[in-house]
């Protein structure tokens, strides 16, 4: 069977909606003339507005077969021939849903700047829109340079947005980021060259059949070799997701950047840390990762409990939310290391590990969805009161119920309540490790029981805190004459809302997509 | 043997051995200073004047040029000496080199180099 | 490799080289019989010169003129690494020129010398690049040292331009004089001065007697002072940030890149060519050095308040980058020189724009603190931008020509599986984003109250946009590239066949 299948008709359609239409509208912003903030504002949300409707199309109309587990709408050019390094980009069931989301995310969040972003407008979306190439890139490409490329490009704006429109520690927590996100790319930069040096390839179509092969990195390979670069990778990946203990720079990237910069962060900058651990790093490592499903394991679960608790602690809203994307990202992470924990074991465990590997990626779309819409509403609800303190917040209820309506499904949504999207991947998640643990992998059993732990405690912080703490009890006079929420802000959060909940409770058109990029995954593992 | 410590073992030997010899000198020569003895050395003469005088410039200046040229001209002699051999191309070398001689003589000129004041 | 071929076809061979010379002699003329000083013919005859000789570079590759690879009298070695640094050289040359255009206007009178010497000192780099011979080396070693130490002093009624042109020549003076004596335990050792005789007595066993072969090894040590000392390796460094602090603008650009490229240049045919035997010993040295100059170099620019001098220590860092690649090259494919070569190209456009951006922000502010360039975004947007373009170059982030030098340099060391020198060189890196983006942060996120715009003369604009288009080009579509740079030490190999032994 043909696994990298072009595209119909050789339109290079990932080409067009994902690199060059973001990228030629980023640079259409920077020739409208200053002063014209309104047309640079239009132009971006028409802009992003196409490209999100061109993930659309490409998702339903460019002749993408969701049947197919290969990878489809392929483009490959030549590049650096010295180098063997192409330009070939594809999508599958597993980056497919990503691409939609990115473009998705993308519109929403120019959307939701059109009102609040008044500072630097031209600068502000020319990045927005530079952003979006680097994280469409990261989705589609099956280079390994170029991944790394689109990997790099991705920081730089993101850098700037927090810079500039950030918090009043933005400075530090622009520079924080950026640090921590470079220090992971270079260790992973000197892996791909091991990598390079070993197979003489960056096609990671080839790739994982060419790293079996190879003598340094196949299955009789030198093992200090293959987890010198296995690490280096996963640490590139871990630092992005986050993983504990290399999560620290989440918090204060959240809390500084601008809402429309959160949710992206928190919508699919976390998800390309994952993302490349599942597209690059199960199938270039198996038996690596195999050897090391444990202490990811724990890492998973500890980030799973600890980043409850810390939410939990925590008084300013943001940081609350931004402790809880440590949380859910530590789901997936669970999820991923119950797919590789029994590599030697026969097909009994397959349907185990595909469940909870499905449940990762299904949560890296529910958590875009759900922590999206959560930055989204705390920024509404500062733009109005100009804090995010909850102590000062209290009986918000009934001055402003459409936001409290909003605030509430949502944060339902997060901790995991049933016919709403996270429930379905938590789930997922579970139901795999716990089915991989009971029949192979007592430890991991224990582990997942440990992060069921982690269930209970968002429920409390979302329950206690959020809701309690904002909407219920006495109302702070100060906040009595708030508007509730505008037109423009529920049509930033409507979709988002809307999404969720079709999600929760119809998960299957995004799930079978899925499942065959996980299967995939997996066939390639064993 | 890493050759690097033969290199390291010269370097403490020569040091070693200039500070042994000063130190020598030191210890074990007799130290009698008398005021003669103390006073700078100028071959032999009595020192007369201020030691940090000012000198005009322009000694510098011509010192400079002579040596310049003096020594460009001794390229001459063995060129002369094997001009046959080198024949057309070493002429045309010593062509050359003369007339970039050239250019900075006349370049000097020009800028006043050669007038004293 | 015809060494019998006619002296005619050897001129045009050096084509390149005699043209530089008589354009600073006939510039140096031109200059005494005009009376204005800021005369365009004095420029333009400069640039003409150097136009002139970057096509003639590219003579030897028609075919039919019977220019083939091989040394004119064993001192000038004609090959790929010839031909490429000529042209890297002279596009240096020619970017440095419009700089100065704008730069010298009222700074000084002698306008005319100031281009003579920057036709001189690009000659010397070229010949430099080119020597195939000890004496041959040390002469344009020389020769390169003493046009620099008259360009760094060249404002004579500016303090600070005096000081960098003493303590430049200072150092420079002590350390070619150690280089000299390495040079001549070589020469003790092998009874030659021609490169590749040295490495073959090194390579034949028979005369591999300890004390001979380490003589070899004590050399290395000791020339290294002096090259060491042209490309500011720590601890050779300490003259760069006073001397870059110092010259004019356009001088420390031209110090940046020019001596740079002669002193890599010399390393390469010196160290991989005559003691090729000796690899093992200088790579090891060699890679204490790169690891103490990423290291030194990285932390101690840091703290740097002033524009000048945090490029200096930044290309005390970028000196140990490329260092690397010579630490790790593999003699059977070459690898690292041709990592180093690339890098060295990105590293021209990149510092290049940089020190343009500097040079146009120095013209209208007269200042070069960082703290000045508070709000550029505001007042010149498009300056900025190519500024945090050049900064990410620098820092090895892609799109950009730094990131593709990086990504050579570092696959060689992994190649050559010096992993701890690999990490050492990652975090360095990472270090170093910290004080480029320090500048971007000044830059970008601090506000300008006077919001006054910025403008810039014609020809820094043009040279803003070359290296740019360079910068991102290197990156984007980089084949033509690395077409240039080809096989690199073709000759030094070749020669090795041709010897009669």
């Amino acid at each position: 069977m043909e696994t990298f299948i072009p595209s119909p008709q050789g339109i290079p359609w990932l080409s067009i909606v994902c690199v060059i239409a973001p990228l030629v509208s980023a640079i259409v912003t920077l020739f409208i003339p200053s002063g014209n903030d309104n047309a640079v504002k239009m132009w971006a949300n028409v802009a992003s507005f196409a490209i999100f409707l061109g993930t659309i199309f490409i998702w339903l109309f460019a002749g993408y077969d969701p049947n197919n587990p290969a990878y489809q709408l392929g483009e490959v050019a030549e590049w650096i021939p010295v180098l063997n390094v192409d330009y070939r980009v594809a999508i599958d069931g597993l980056s497919l849903p990503l691409v939609v989301l990115t473009g998705f995310l993308t519109w929403i969040s120019i959307f939701y700047s059109t009102r609040v972003i008044n500072y630097r407008v031209k600068e502000y979306f020319f990045l927005f829109l530079l952003l979006a190439v680097g994280m469409f890139g990261v989705f589609i490409a099956l280079d390994y340079f170029l991944f790394y490329i689109f990997w790099e490009i991705g920081l730089v704006p993101m850098y700037f947005l927090i810079g500039i429109w950030g918090g009043a520690r933005r400075e530090y927590a622009a520079i924080k980021f950026f640090l921590y996100t470079l220090t992971g790319s270079v260790l992973m930069l000197l892996a791909i060259l091991g990598i390079y040096w070993g197979t003489g390839s960056f096609n990671l179509v080839t790739l994982p059949g060419l790293m079996q092969n190879s003598e340094v990195f196949g299955a009789n390979g030198n093992f200090l070799v293959k987890s010198l670069a296995f690490w280096a990778i996963f640490i590139a990946f871990a630092i992005k997701v986050p993983l504990f203990p290399f999560h620290t720079w989440l918090p204060d990237a959240h809390v500084e950047a601008p809402t429309a910069g959160s949710v992206i962060l928190a919508g699919i900058l976390l998800k390309l840390g994952g993302y490349g651990m599942i597209r690059i790093l199960m199938p270039l490592f198996p038996d690596t990762f195999n050897a090391y499903w444990i202490p990811i394991a724990v890492l998973a679960v500890i980030s799973i409990v600890y980043g409850a608790l810390v939410a939990m602690a925590q008084w300013d809203l943001k940081k609350l939310i931004a402790y809880t994307s440590v949380n859910h990202m530590g789901y997936c992470m669970l999820g991923i290391a119950a797919a590789a924990s029994t590599l030697d074991r026969g097909p009994e465990l397959m349907e185990s590990r595909a469940i909870a590997l499905n449940g990762a990626v299904f949560q890296f779309i529910a958590h875009g969805l759900i922590t999206g819409a959560l930055f989204l509403l705390v920024g509404v609800i500062y733009e109005r009161a100009h804090t995010r303190d909850i102590k000062q917040f209290g009986g918000l209820g009934a001055v402003l119920p459409i936001f409290y309506g909003f605030m509430a499904i949502t944060t339902f949504a997060s901790l995991g309540l049933p016919g709403l999207a996270g429930f379905v991947s938590e789930f997922m998640v579970f139901r795999g490790a716990f089915g991989v643990g009971l029949q192979a992998q007592p430890i991991l059993a224990i582990l997942t029981g440990i992060a069921l732990l982690g269930i209970v405690f968002t429920a409390a912080l979302f329950l206690w805190k959020v809701i309690q703490g904002l909407f219920l009890g006495t109302l702070n006079e100060k906040w009595a004459n708030l508007p509730d929420m505008h037109a423009w802000e529920m049509i930033s959060v409507v979709p988002l809302v809307v999404l969720f909940i079709f999600f929760g409770l119809y998960p299957a058109p995004i799930l079978n997509l899925i499942n065959q990029g996980v299967v995939k995954i997996l066939g390639m593992m064993s | 043997m890493n050759p690097y410590i033969a290199i390291g073992l010269l370097l403490l030997l020569s040091t070693g051995l200039a500070l042994i010899i000063v130190l020598l000198g030191a210890v074990l020569g007799p130290n009698n200073p008398n005021e003669r003895k103390l006073e700078p050395y100028e071959s032999g003469m009595v020192p007369v004047g201020e030691a940090m005088q000012r000198l005009p410039i322009r000694f510098y200046l011509i010192a400079t040029l002579f040596i310049v040229f003096d020594i460009e001209v001794i390229f001459l002699f063995p060129w002369a000496l094997i001009f046959r051999k080198l024949g057309i191309f070493g002429l045309v070398e010593m062509a050359v080199f003369l007339l970039i001689l050239l250019v900075g003589y006349i370049y000097i000129w020009q800028k006043g180099a050669l007038e004293w004041d | 490799m015809n060494t019998n071929v006619d002296w005619l076809q050897r001129s045009l061979a050096i084509g390149p080289e005699l043209l530089l010379m008589l354009g600073g002699l006939v510039v140096l003329l031109v200059d005494m019989w005009l009376a204005d000083d800021d005369h365009p013919l004095l420029p333009g005859l400069t640039g003409l010169f150097m136009v002139g000789a970057l096509i003639w570079s590219f003579v030897p590759f028609i075919p039919g003129m019977g220019i083939t690879p091989g040394t004119i009298y064993g001192m000038f070695a004609l090959d790929n690494l010839t031909i490429f640094f000529r042209v890297f050289v002279l596009t240096s040359s020619l970017l440095v020129l419009a700089l100065t255009t704008v730069y010298i206007k009222g700074r000084t009178e002698q306008t005319g010398e100031f281009y003579s010497l920057l036709l001189f000192i690009t000659l010397s780099v070229i010949l430099a690049s080119a020597a195939n011979n000890l004496i041959m080396i040390y002469l344009a070693f020389e020769f390169l040292s003493l046009t620099s130490y008259i360009m760094v002093g060249w404002l004579r009624d500016d303090v600070r331009s005096n000081e960098a042109a003493m303590k430049y020549l200072l150092y420079g003076a002590i350390s070619s004089a150690v280089m000299l004596y390495g040079m001549s335990l070589l020469y003790g050792a092998t009874g030659s001065t021609n490169i590749a005789e040295i490495a073959a007595v090194f390579a034949n066993p028979r005369t591999e007697i300890v004390g001979i072969f380490n003589l070899g090894i004590t050399a290395a040590v000791l020339m290294m002072v002096g090259f060491g000392f042209k490309v500011a390796l720590v601890p050779f460094h300490q003259w760069s940030p006073d001397a870059y602090e110092g010259a004019p603008t356009p001088v420390t650009t031209f110090l940046s890149v020019g001596p740079k490229a002669a002193g890599f240049a010399i390393m390469i045919r010196v160290l991989t060519g005559a003691l090729g035997a000796q690899t093992e010993s200088w790579q090891a040295m060699l890679s204490a050095v790169a690891i103490l100059t990423m290291v030194v170099g990285n932390l101690t620019a840091l703290a740097q308040t002033d524009m000048k001098r945090l490029l200096a220590y930044s290309s005390i860092a970028q000196a140990g980058y490329i260092l690397m690649g010579l630490v790790a090259n593999n003699p059977a494919d070459n690898f690292g020189i041709r990592a180093v070569l690339v890098y060295l190209l990105a590293y021209l456009f990149t510092n290049i724009g940089l020190f343009v951006s500097v040079i146009g922000f120095e013209q209208a502010t007269g200042s070069t603190t960082i703290d000045d360039y508070r709000g550029l975004i505001r007042r010149s947007p498009f300056h900025a931008m190519a500024m945090v373009i050049f900064f990410l170059s620098l820092l090895g982030i892609p799109p950009t020509a730094g990131f593709l030098g990086k990504f050579l340099v570092f696959g060689a060391v992994i190649n050559a599986e010096l992993y701890f020198l690999a990490v050492v060189g990652m975090l360095t890196s990472v270090i170093s984003a910290y004080y480029y983006l320090n500048v971007v942060r000044v830059m970008f996120f601090q506000g300008d109250e006077e919001d006054r715009p910025l403008r810039f003369a014609f020809p820094l604009q043009a040279v803003l946009v070359i290296t740019l288009v360079g910068t991102l080009l290197m990156n984007l579509y980089p084949t033509p590239f690395l077409n240039l740079i080809g096989e690199p030490t073709n000759l030094v190999t070749q020669l090795f066949g041709q010897l009669p032994f």
